[in-house]
This record gives C-alpha cells, sequence and structure tokens, in this order.
C-alpha cells in the first residue's frame, strides 16, 4: 500500500500536486477563530476553490484572534465578511459563502459530493456529528478540528479507513437535577444556571422554555413520590414541590393598571420580593429539606435598597434610556468586571436590569434567550444569582466569572487557531496527495510534555461498535409511562443523538418530521406529541420496543431498544434517561491500556479514552458524561458548548491519585493510547485543583 | 489592577479568561521589534497584534515582489514594489488600532553590524529567517541591554525552528497543570490541630457526624495514631493500609453496618496527606539556594529575588522549614458553617506567614538601600500565594551553544541516536521512519554554513542575484556541500564522523574526504552520530531549498507568538488540562512538519 503512495514529503513540490490542490473543490464549515485562519491558510497555500459555511454575525470579542474581521465588520454575517476580504487578497480564488446554517437541507448529500474535501472548524458538538455523518454518507474525507485556549486538535476521518468523528464517544454538556437547581443549590453554577435557565427565561424568555423545564420537574417529581417514603431526600422533595406554590406565570408578567402599565422599576421590585423573599421563605418551611443543611436566608429589599435609594434608579433608569446604554451595571458605575458586587449593589443591578429590559428592549420579552454578549442578559445573570448565592451562603461571583460560567465560555487566543491552521491544511494536502498513510491526528499541548508539544497518532481504524459508521444499537432506560414523545424527540433524539430531521419507525408506529409532509400528515403528527410513549399508536413504544430512529438527510439510522424503568436517580439521570451503548469486546492490547489507565484513576474523568476502559462491555453513556470533563479530545472550536467539567466532589477524588498517576507517566514510553490517557488524566489532576466552576476560567487573582 | 476599560475588556474578553488583567497589562506594554516580515514573521507579529502589545516596528529590507504575494496575507499586489515593512506595518495596524505600528526599512544584517543601540528601546526582539552567524551576535547585543529578549523562529522547508534566549526568565505564576492544595496535615499548626481536637465526634449527632470536614477527621485520626505509635506517622505501606482502616473505623455504623458519610469517603482517599511528608517543591529549592537571592543580592536585583530572599528567610525562620501556607482549601463534604470555620482557620494561617514574609521584605529592602515600600503588599502576597510554583529558567547564549568550548556534544549526540526525541513514537506507528529532529538541527546550521559559503541556501538560487537570469539549481548537486557543513557542525560539537577513540580514518582532522562520494559510508554508519545525517534528510533539506511554505509559517507564527506571550507575561500558561511540564521552550523547538513531530533540544 504504502508502495503504491506517493511518497510524503516529497510529492509536496511536484507539479501534478500543485495543480491538484488549485483545482480541488474545498467546504469549509465555519468561519470563525479557525475558519478565518483556515481560509487565509488555504489560499496562501494555493487553493481556489473554497466555499464557507457559517451562520453566526460578527462580535466584539471575535476581533482579538478572527483576523479577518474590524471593528466596522461587527454585526455583519462570519462567512460573507471572511469570504469578501480573502477574495480581496486573493482576486484569483473563488469564494463562495453561504450565511447559513450547515444542517440546512440544501447542504444536503448532493451539496457535500461537490467538494473534494470537508474542512471543519465548527464550534459547537451537534453540527460537527451532522457534518460527520453527511461525509460518511458522501464519501468525503473530512478534517476536524477545534481549539480551547492554548489547546488544539486535528484529526483525519476517512470513510471505512479510519474512525469516524463519532466513532469516539463526546462528552456532552453536564445538566442540573432540576430540583437542586430549585431548592437546594450549593455552587455558584447552580445559582448561575438557575438564573440563566429558570429566572431569566420566566421574564424574558419564550413560555415554551419555561414550561420544558416544568415538565422536567414534574418528571423528577413523580420519579420521587415513586420511590415512596423510604428515602428522606426524596420525600423532602417531594414535600417541597407540595409547598412550592405553582408558578403562575401571569404573575411574572408586567402589570396593566388603569393608569397604563405598572412602573418597569416597581415592577422589578415585585419580582424580587416574590423570588428572594416569600419564594426562600416558603421554601425554608419545609423542614425536611433542611435537616441535614443550613435553610436558607430570605433577601428584604429594603434592607438592601433604602426607598432612598430608588431615586437614584429611577434616575439611572432615565439616563440609561435617554442616553441608550446597553448596561445596567454601567449605569450604575460598576465598571470593573472583576470585582465582585455586594448583595446591596447586585440587587441594584438586577432591578435596574429587569426595568431596562423592560424599557429599551420591551419587544424582546417573551422571546429573548440568553446570548453571554449580551450586556443587559450577563448583568442580569451576574445579580440575580449573586442574590440567590447570598441567600444560600454560596460564594458570590464576579461579572466576568459568571458571565464565563453563564455562557460556557471557552478562553480562546489567535496563536492556537494559527498552529491548527497550519495542521489541517497539512493534512488536506497529504489528503488530496493521496498520501494516505501519512495523515495523522494531531493534539497540540502548550508545553513541550517530555519534549513534545505536538502529540501525533495514527488514525485508528472505524470502531465496530460505532453506532454511526459502524452499525449497532442503543439502549434506551426511560419512563416510557410518563415521558412524552416531545421530551423523547427533544431529549434524546436531538440532543444526544444529534438527529437533524428524524423519523421514528417500531411496529406499527410511524413519525416523521421534515418537509415534504402534507398539512394533514403534519397535524397528525404534531397531535402525537404530548403523549406518552406507550401510549402511542401501534401498540406504543414500551418495554422492549426497537425503535429505529433514521435520519434522510444525514443518512443516518440506529436501534433503540427501550428498557421501562420508573426508577431513575436523577443524580445519575438528570435528563430523565440512560443511554447505554453495546461494544464489541475490546481487543487486548486496548484493554491493558485501559486497565492501566482506570488502575491509575485518572482516566475515569478523562474524556475520550473512556470507551478503553476494562468492565462491563455495556458502557453507561450517561455515566461517561457525568465523568467526563475536560473534552481534550473532543474539542470544539471556542465560543460555545464547552463541555462541562466534572463536579467538583468528582474532580477531588480523582486528583490525587491523578498527579500521582501523571508523574508515573512520565518516566516511561507509552504508545499513542496512552499518551492521550496521560493528557486527559493530568485533565482529572487538574480539575482537583481548580475546583469545577472555574476550571474553563481562570483565577483572576484579584 | 485598577477598572478594565470597557471596549477592551470585550475585545480581550476570551484571553483574559487565559492570562488574567495583569498578563493583558503586562502584554499591553511591551515594545516589540520584528526582524523581516515574510510569511512567518507576519504571521507572528499578526497573533500579537491582535493579543494587544503596546507598540511594533518592523525592520526589513525588501520590496514587495511577486513571490510575496502568494504566501504572505499581509502584502496585497497593489502594493508591488513597496517596502515590504511598511506594507505589512500598515496593515498590521488595521488589526487593532490600540496598537502603535513602525518600520524600518533596512536589512537587519545591516542594523545588527552597524547599529546595535537600536535594539535598547524593545522588550522583545523577534528575529526571523536569519542565520546563526548573525543570531549570535544579536543575542550578545539583546543580553547587553539587559531588557531585550530575544526569540529567533524560522520557517525552512516543512521544517521550523524556535529559539528563546535571554539570561533569565523568571516566573511566578507558573500555573501548572495538576496541584493538590496545600493542606499541611502532615504538620499541623497549633490552631489547626485545636480547631481539629474541639470536635467530639463520639457524641456528635448522625448530622453533623456526617458533616464534619474531612480535615478533622483525618487529623483525629493521625492525632490517635501518633500516640498508640510512639508519637511516629505510618510509614510503611502496610501502616498506610492501617492508618486507612482506622479512619474508616470511625465510620458510625447502624447495626453493624457503616452508614453511608461521604465525608469518610473522602477522608480515607485524603488519607496520604497525612503520611506524606511536606517537601519544598526542588525548583523553589534550587531558588532559595541561589546565588541571586543570596551573596549576589543587590541594590538593583529584580524583586523575584528580593522576595526569593525572603522567602528563605521565612523558611528558615517562622516557617520551621515550610513555605507560607497558601491558605485555599477543596471543596469537602461538610456543613456550610463548619466549612467556613476551617477556610478561616486556614486563611488567618496564610495570612499570618504571608505578613512574615512581608517583614522580611522590608527587611531586606531596607539592606539593600531601597525603599522600604518599593513592593506592595499585594505583590508580596502573589508571591507567598505562588510559593511553591516559582521558578527561573536560564537560558544559555547561542555562543555557548555553538562553540566548539562550550557546545553540548553529548546533548546532540544524543538526541541523535535516539532520534531527538520521541515525536515519532505514537503507538501503532509502525513503519514511521525514526523521528530526525536533531538531524535536521545539524542539517539547519549547516545550510547557514553553506549559504556563508556560497551566497545562497542549497538547492535554491542565489539569493543576491536580481534579475541575473537566476539559473536554475539542480538541489541533487547541493548534496556533498551540504553533508560537509554538516560534518563541520557535528565536529564542532565534537562529535566528528569518527569517533575519537577510533583516528584512523580522517587522521588529518579534516573533512574534505567526506565531501564527494565517500560521504555515504562516512555518513551511514548505524548508530553514530554522522549516521543519522542521512541521505533522504539531506536529499530533502537540499529540495526545500529555503522555501518559506505558508502551513508551516503559519504553524512557526502560532508557535512563536504563544512563546512570545509566556516570555512577556511572565506566566507559564494555565494550560491545566494537559501538560506537566512547566518550562517554557528552554532549549530549541524543532517543528518536523514531515513527520509531524516536534522535540525540543536543550543544548
Amino acid at each position: 500500500m504504502a508502495a503504491a503512495e506517493p511518497q510524503w514529503p516529497a510529492v509536496l513540490r511536484t507539479k501534478e500536486l500543485r495543480d491538484k490542490i488549485a483545482a480541488a473543490k474545498v467546504l469549509c464549515v465555519g468561519a470563525g477563530g479557525i475558519g478565518c485562519e483556515l481560509l487565509k491558510t488555504l489560499v496562501c497555500s494555493g487553493f481556489r476553490n473554497i466555499e464557507v459555511i457559517d451562520l453566526d454575525t460578527i462580535e466584539t470579542s471575535n476581533l482579538n484572534r478572527q483576523f479577518l474581521f474590524r471593528k466596522h465588520h461587527v454585526g455583519q454575517s462570519k462567512a460573507n465578511t471572511a469570504a469578501g476580504v480573502v477574495k480581496g487578497f486573493c482576486p484569483s480564488a473563488s469564494l463562495t459563502a453561504h450565511h447559513a446554517n450547515v444542517k440546512e437541507g440544501r447542504f444536503d448529500l448532493d451539496f457535500f459530493r461537490g467538494f473534494d474535501i470537508v474542512l471543519n472548524g465548527l464550534d459547537n458538538l451537534e453540527a460537527r456529528r451532522h457534518v460527520n455523518r453527511l461525509c460518511l454518507a458522501s464519501e468525503r474525507p473530512l478534517v476536524e478540528s477545534g481549539t480551547a485556549g492554548y489547546l488544539g486538535q486535528v484529526t483525519v476521518h476517512l470513510k471505512g479507513r479510519t474512525e469516524c468523528f463519532e466513532c469516539q464517544p463526546k462528552p456532552t454538556p453536564k445538566s442540573f437535577p432540576i430540583c437542586t437547581l430549585r431548592n437546594t443549590p450549593d455552587r455558584p453554577i447552580h445559582t448561575v444556571v438557575w438564573a440563566k435557565d429558570l429566572l431569566f427565561n420566566r421574564l424574558f424568555g419564550r413560555p415554551e422554555a419555561v414550561s420544558d423545564l416544568d415538565e422536567q420537574a414534574q418528571r423528577e417529581d413523580g420519579q420521587q413520590a415513586q420511590d415512596g417514603a423510604a428515602d428522606d431526600a426524596s420525600a423532602s422533595a417531594t414535600a417541597a414541590a407540595a409547598a412550592a406554590v405553582p408558578d403562575d406565570p401571569s404573575f411574572f408578567l408586567r402589570r396593566e393598571g388603569p393608569d397604563g402599565p405598572e412602573g418597569a422599576l416597581e415592577y422589578a421590585a415585585r419580582v424580587f420580593e416574590r423570588v428572594y423573599t416569600s419564594d426562600i421563605q416558603r421554601l425554608t418551611e419545609v423542614k425536611e429539606l433542611w435537616e441535614k443543611r443550613a435553610p436558607p436566608v430570605p433577601l428584604r429589599m429594603p434592607d438592601l435598597i433604602p426607598e432612598s435609594d430608588m431615586e437614584a434608579l429611577r434616575t439611572a433608569l432615565r439616563t440609561a434610556k435617554e442616553g441608550g446604554l446597553a448596561s445596567a451595571s454601567k449605569a450604575l458605575g460598576l465598571s470593573n468586571a472583576s470585582q465582585k458586587w455586594t448583595p446591596a449593589q447586585n440587587a441594584s443591578v438586577l432591578l435596574l436590569a429587569i426595568a431596562m429590559y423592560h424599557e429599551t428592549r420591551k419587544d424582546e420579552v417573551g422571546s429573548s434567550s440568553f446570548d453571554k454578549d449580551d450586556d443587559l442578559a450577563v448583568d442580569f445573570v451576574t445579580a440575580a444569582s449573586n442574590l440567590r448565592s447570598t441567600c444560600y451562603g454560596i460564594p458570590e461571583q464576579s461579572l466576568f466569572d459568571a458571565k464565563g460560567m453563564a455562557g460556557n465560555i471557552i478562553h480562546a487566543i489567535a496563536t492556537t487557531n494559527a498552529v491548527i491552521s497550519g495542521l489541517i491544511v497539512t493534512e488536506a494536502i497529504k489528503i488530496l496527495a493521496g498520501c494516505l498513510s501519512a495523515v495523522r491526528n494531531t493534539f497540540l499541548y502548550e508545553f513541550p510534555s517530555r519534549k513534545r508539544q505536538l502529540v501525533t497518532v495514527n488514525s485508528e481504524p472505524p470502531k465496530k461498535g460505532c453506532m454511526v459508521c459502524g452499525k449497532t444499537q442503543l439502549s434506551l432506560r426511560i419512563n416510557t409511562e410518563t415521558t412524552t414523545l416531545s421530551s423523547l424527540l427533544s431529549g434524546v433524539i436531538k440532543k444526544r443523538l444529534a438527529v437533524n430531521t428524524p423519523n421514528l419507525l417500531a411496529g406499527g408506529f410511524l413519525y416523521e418530521e421534515g418537509e415534504g409532509l402534507e398539512d394533514d400528515e403534519q397535524a397528525a403528527y404534531a397531535a402525537l406529541l404530548p403523549r406518552p410513549l406507550a401510549a402511542l399508536p401501534g401498540g406504543g413504544l414500551r418495554h422492549g420496543t426497537i425503535l429505529t430512529v433514521q435520519d434522510q438527510s444525514q443518512h443516518f439510522s440506529v436501534d433503540l431498544i427501550l428498557t421501562h424503568t420508573d426508577s431513575l436517580d436523577p443524580e445519575e439521570a438528570p435528563e430523565g434517561f440512560l443511554l447505554e451503548g453495546e461494544l464489541p469486546a475490546q481487543g487486548q492490547g486496548q484493554e491493558g491500556a485501559g486497565a492501566e489507565a482506570d488502575k491509575d484513576g485518572a482516566s475515569k474523568a478523562q474524556a475520550v479514552p473512556e470507551e478503553e476502559a476494562p468492565g462491563p462491555a455495556r458502557r453507561m453513556v450517561a455515566a461517561s458524561v457525568r465523568e467526563t470533563d475536560d473534552g481534550v479530545l473532543c474539542l470544539d472550536e471556542e465560543e460555545e458548548e464547552a463541555p462541562k467539567p466534572a463536579s467538583r466532589k468528582r474532580a477531588l477524588d480523582e486528583g490525587d491519585e491523578g498527579a500521582a498517576a501523571a508523574e508515573e507517566a512520565d518516566g516511561g514510553a507509552h504508545g499513542a493510547k496512552r499518551a492521550k490517557t496521560d493528557g486527559a488524566g493530568a485533565g482529572a489532576a487538574a480539575a482537583a485543583d481548580e475546583g469545577d466552576d472555574e476550571v474553563m476560567l481562570i483565577d483572576d487573582d484579584d | 489592577m485598577g477598572p478594565v476599560v470597557d471596549p477592551k475588556a470585550k475585545r480581550y474578553d476570551r484571553q483574559l479568561r487565559i492570562w488574567g488583567t495583569h498578563g493583558q497589562q503586562r502584554l499591553e506594554s511591551c515594545c516589540i521589534c520584528l526582524l523581516n516580515c515574510g510569511p512567518t514573521g507576519s504571521e507572528t507579529l499578526k497573533n500579537l497584534v491582535l493579543g494587544g502589545i503596546a507598540s511594533f516596528t518592523i525592520v526589513d529590507g525588501q520590496k514587495v515582489e511577486a513571490r510575496d504575494l502568494g504566501n504572505n496575507f499581509l502584502v496585497s499586489a497593489s502594493s508591488l514594489g513597496e517596502p515590504r515593512a511598511k506594507v505589512v506595518t500598515e496593515l498590521l495596524q488595521e488589526l487593532n488600532e490600540s496598537v502603535s505600528g513602525s518600520y524600518v526599512e533596512e536589512v537587519p544584517e545591516v542594523l545588527i553590524a552597524d547599529n546595535p543601540e537600536f535594539f535598547q528601546s524593545f522588550d522583545l526582539v523577534i528575529a526571523t529567517q536569519m542565520r546563526e552567524q548573525d543570531m549570535t551576535k544579536l543575542d550578545d547585543i539583546c543580553r547587553a541591554t539587559g531588557r531585550a529578549k530575544l526569540l529567533i523562529v524560522r520557517s525552512y522547508g516543512l521544517v521550523g525552528y524556535l529559539r528563546a534566549s535571554l539570561p533569565e526568565h523568571r516566573i511566578v505564576e507558573s500555573k501548572p497543570d495538576s496541584q493538590l492544595d496545600d493542606m499541611r496535615l502532615n504538620q499541623p499548626w497549633p490552631e489547626l490541630v485545636a480547631f481539629a481536637a474541639s470536635f467530639d465526634l463520639a457524641s456528635a449527632d448522625d448530622v453533623t457526624h456526617a458533616h464534619t470536614p474531612y480535615v478533622v477527621i483525618l487529623l483525629q485520626a493521625a492525632s490517635a495514631w501518633r500516640s498508640a505509635h510512639g508519637g511516629r506517622l505510618p510509614g510503611t505501606s502496610a501502616e498506610k493500609a492501617a492508618f486507612k482502616a482506622s479512619v474508616n473505623g470511625m465510620r458510625r455504623t447502624a447495626d453493624g453496618v457503616p452508614l453511608q458519610e461521604e465525608n469518610f469517603d473522602e477522608a480515607a482517599k485524603a488519607a496520604f496527606h497525612v503520611y506524606g511528608t511536606y517537601e519544598i517543591p526542588k525548583e523553589v529549592r534550587g531558588l532559595l539556594e541561589d546565588e541571586a537571592a543570596g551573596p549576589r543580592l543587590r541594590a538593583d536585583s529584580d524583586e523575584f529575588w528580593v522576595l526569593v530572599a525572603a522567602l528563605r528567610a521565612f523558611v528558615e525562620g517562622e516557617g520551621q522549614g515550610t513555605l507560607p501556607l497558601e491558605g485555599s482549601i477543596p471543596d469537602m463534604h461538610a456543613t456550610t458553617d463548619l466549612y467556613l470555620k476551617l477556610q478561616a482557620v486556614y486563611r488567618e494561617k496564610a495570612e499570618r506567614d504571608t505578613a512574615a514574609v512581608e517583614a522580611h521584605v522590608r527587611q531586606i529592602l531596607g539592606r539593600l538601600g531601597r525603599p522600604a515600600d518599593s513592593i506592595s503588599r499585594e505583590t508580596i502576597k502573589l508571591y507567598c500565594r505562588h510559593a511553591r510554583h516559582l521558578r527561573c529558567v536560564r537560558y544559555r547564549s547561542l555562543a555557548e551553544e555553538c562553540s566548539p568550548e562550550t557546545a553540548r556534544g553529548e546533548a546532540l549526540a544524543a538526541a541523535l541516536r535516539a532520534g531527538g526525541g520521541s515525536g515519532g513514537r505514537g503507538g501503532g506507528d509502525l513503519g514511521a521512519p525514526p523521528c530526525c529532529d536533531g538531524a535536521l538541527y545539524v542539517l539547519l546550521r549547516a545550510a547557514d554554513r553553506f549559504f556563508a559559503q556560497t551566497g545562497r541556501y542549497p538547492g535554491a538560487p542565489a539569493a543576491l542575484s536580481p534579475g541575473a537570469g537566476a539559473s536554475e539549481v539542480d538541489p541533487a548537486d547541493d548534496i556533498p556541500l551540504l553533508r560537509q557543513a554538516a560534518m563541520q557542525v557535528l565536529s564542532d560539537a565534537g562529535l566528528g564522523p569518527n569517533p575519537r577513540k577510533s583516528p584512523d580514518s580522517g587522521a588529518g582532522g579534516g573533512l574534505g574526504g567526506l565531501g564527494g562520494g565517500g560521504g555515504a559510508g562516512g555518513g551511514s554508519l548505524p548508530g553514530t552520530a554522522a549516521g543519522a545525517i542521512n541521505e533522504d534528510l539531506l536529499a530533502e533539506v537540499c529540495r526545500a531549498g529555503a522555501a518559506e511554505l505558508h502551513v508551516v509559517a503559519a504553524f512557526m507564527g502560532g508557535v512563536a507568538a504563544q512563546e512570545a506571550i509566556k516570555l512577556v507575561t511572565r506566566q507559564f500558561e494555565a494550560i491545566k488540562l494537559v501538560t506537566r511540564q512547566f518550562v517554557p521552550v528552554a532549549g530549541t523547538l524543532i517543528v518536523n512538519s514531515m513527520a509531524a513531530t516536534t522535540t525540543v533540544l536543550e543544548l
């Protein structure tokens, strides 16, 4: 095989290859941090036919690295702007931009078949999985990449020859049991998520966003009711649920009085009193919750904002309105983002932020969603979470830190993107040259680890047990009597399986989505959504049902074997289900490496080599999600979707031994598998010293 | 640090999350000089301008030519014939308006030879695509300024080269990736002991029992162990196991079954904190003993060494062999109230320790005749909190690396024998050629010698013959001379083609005999340094013709800018996730895009 291949790197200087590069049609998915560098490196390396897809528009916080963009481009399409700038540099190149989501139907198989190679610089897992499936179906080579801070990776995926992107399971963001968020938070991330997902949506978001969470809460409550009173915790949670006043959404609407609408600050004060005084007070009365922990302390507005200060807020609101200010904290003179606010300052920011939302952005109320680059939304979440933290004795956060936590912000710098783009194009050239034996997966570390800065490994062959490129079945443990089709679709099918337009088939049951359905079909399918799985037509989706999930657009299909259960622990399965993969037995060699990694304790908290861990062949996908955190082998392209860190407790457990293992690993020579393991192992150790909430952030040393 | 100016906070948000506002401030006060703005130099500087340095000055003597257009994104066709330095400066300024840029249209080598004072006004000089002989001179010049740090970057075909040079790089925040909390359970101070003893676990109610912090449990267990073992702590592995068992034995039971108590699970896992011995990390011990903090401490010493001297006084005095306590504790299973109390015990001790160090600092400053308040309390706190992770990296000068008297021949020989590193040794990487990064290092230096002799790089047409009908060069013709130059490099490092113990061939010490066809024989001795310089590599370097490929330039530009940021921010950055090697690239980084390997040579 090697003999038949052109010789790398000698082939590099052949005219034949230069011509191939100039003629090659390249698809770049993403025009962000990696994308900008990539487009530049491509044209500077002789590529002339490039199409680029990106959904995003340019933000100020992109400018520290997305060098094709200038300040005056803020707000414009990344794809269009990047293509325009590159075209200006190299008029002989053909650049086509699509300001669109790669998951749209027009980017179908035929579209992908129009390219010789696909290069990903994406910021979210769902889209990366979607592109992976289309590349497999269209048999197009895919070069995948990701960066986070100083770390980066480039992997090559060739159908039938190497692992596909999804052969290695990817961690998905951690979610928290909703009862913890609502009743018993004990860490900053809990109050931040509460402020962002619950309170923000309640006040400014779409009604559906709230009802999804309500449904989850009901599921947990029902769950615990079923568990009976044997367990203290669930009994108390049930009691708490009973005690909580059912949230009447209309309470949180601004009232219309005979003299016009309720004043914006008065409305804000009413929300404050409800959320931080009466709701907290009511919770403290649920004695069962506080047998093992200190109850929260309600806050009272007059203690924090005396009537005299309300006038100052009114002035600030007027000034903000007239001066077109976008930030409540700035309007109050709180300009140091690293300085924690006092409770009184938090209360002022909260009130002003709510009032400003209503006075300056009224149209968005009811349809807003949290955006980390929206100053007012960040002000609100910071203040709202800090006040709740004050109630519960949890450390408050600075705006900078709260923003990082709420936005899952991955730090990002120009240098890593530059390095990674050089590597992506090098691999792309190898593929075009036909030097398939020379392709490598590369992992970039910051400091030369054992004298290396890059760790390169040969690609593994495709995994037989991969649900995407292999053919395998997954087992789904779920309550078929209480889970609705709607939450199956959103929670399992779309979120966890990354299916875009699902078709579901099981015995006499059929459900379809997507274009091409008649109106009456759509209506009939929509009517099924609220029904519990077991009550669906064709006998229902019940214990033992094999449900085939297909996505025509992705040419993807997988079978789910359902297992009915009515006792899922919300800690273990916060999403309300457990997805388990059926894996073939591992080869001996890998088993050995896995065992070693497992013994040293570090691998438990690592991202991907998880699958090498020995033991039961049935791998708990949900468990791996809970335990993974660093995402070293699964870096998304900055911005979104940082794999959430493991819980602090978890990290603590692994920390000491992880560090010891890391030292031990330094000593000897290891294979590639081992190298991966090392990296992730150090991640576990890192989590130990940082604590969960800060893992992805930095310590600002006041 | 003061409030952050808003637009910058937004622009730099994602990087502030890595190096913090003080790291950013250092970057924003840094003046950089770039020598040569081809793709490698332009890409490096582009990444730093985006990050927000104070200013840059580009020195480049060339005009924009057609060959610049394809591979340097910072020049455009409309600027053909204009000074390259001017064009790149203008484009870079567009990237970040808070950075001020200027240029000097001059050949860097001329500046090095004629105007060494020029380099005094920079914090960092980045020299790209330059040769060893000039770099050695520039290194001396930069060191003499007492200010300018030097970073040498090079893209040569598919090979990249990076080397920093400065007398010493002092780091306060090394932000290591894995760090155990400084718990001191092996050496508890009296207040901590008293705090632990104040708990009566036996009579505590179930809730308190299950929410007593593990620190208390372990200290009580340790105290019990000490009384039963004549004051000793567990030493052997059997004793350690017994100690863990004793911790588990403290669990509360119901009908003989231990209750589920998470704090005891944590205690068992953290038991090693008790019997592990306290040690000052060896790098820090090295610093405490360093002459720079001892006899060579002077009025003009860097604050770093004043602090190290103060820490040393603390270790020898109040600390009784320990560094100041950092004062933070990890999260643990406990009631909020107990956790806060425990936290206070640690914080108070840390504050006392810091105050003691501060007293030493004031005293030392007085002794040196410097104002006692010339180092702020905040700075002292920063050093105390990072005391375990202070580092100082000293770089050898290029002259030391290259001259026969001081060259580290052994290290080079080892690199050549071992393939220079472990880069190519990925598991299952069957059939991949052994890593040849050590040989590439030799060949890059050999290419410079080739240039010195011929005025051009191997495989490349003469550099200084504009329009003179640049005759095509057959790369293969240059192999013998390049090989000869490589053997000279080896010979200068004490690694002749014939090991010193077998002087039978080449008795005259000359290398001429290797220049011709005999080279294949001389250069293929397996396992010898010369054997590593094989025909394939020679051919590849000649084929490369010193071309500056954009993929390599982009890569090196990223790596070099990153290294520059480490030097400027005085942090080793926080890639807590993967690495455990805390030093910045202390040697020469060789990047080999042929085999996708990187190697650091400490020469």
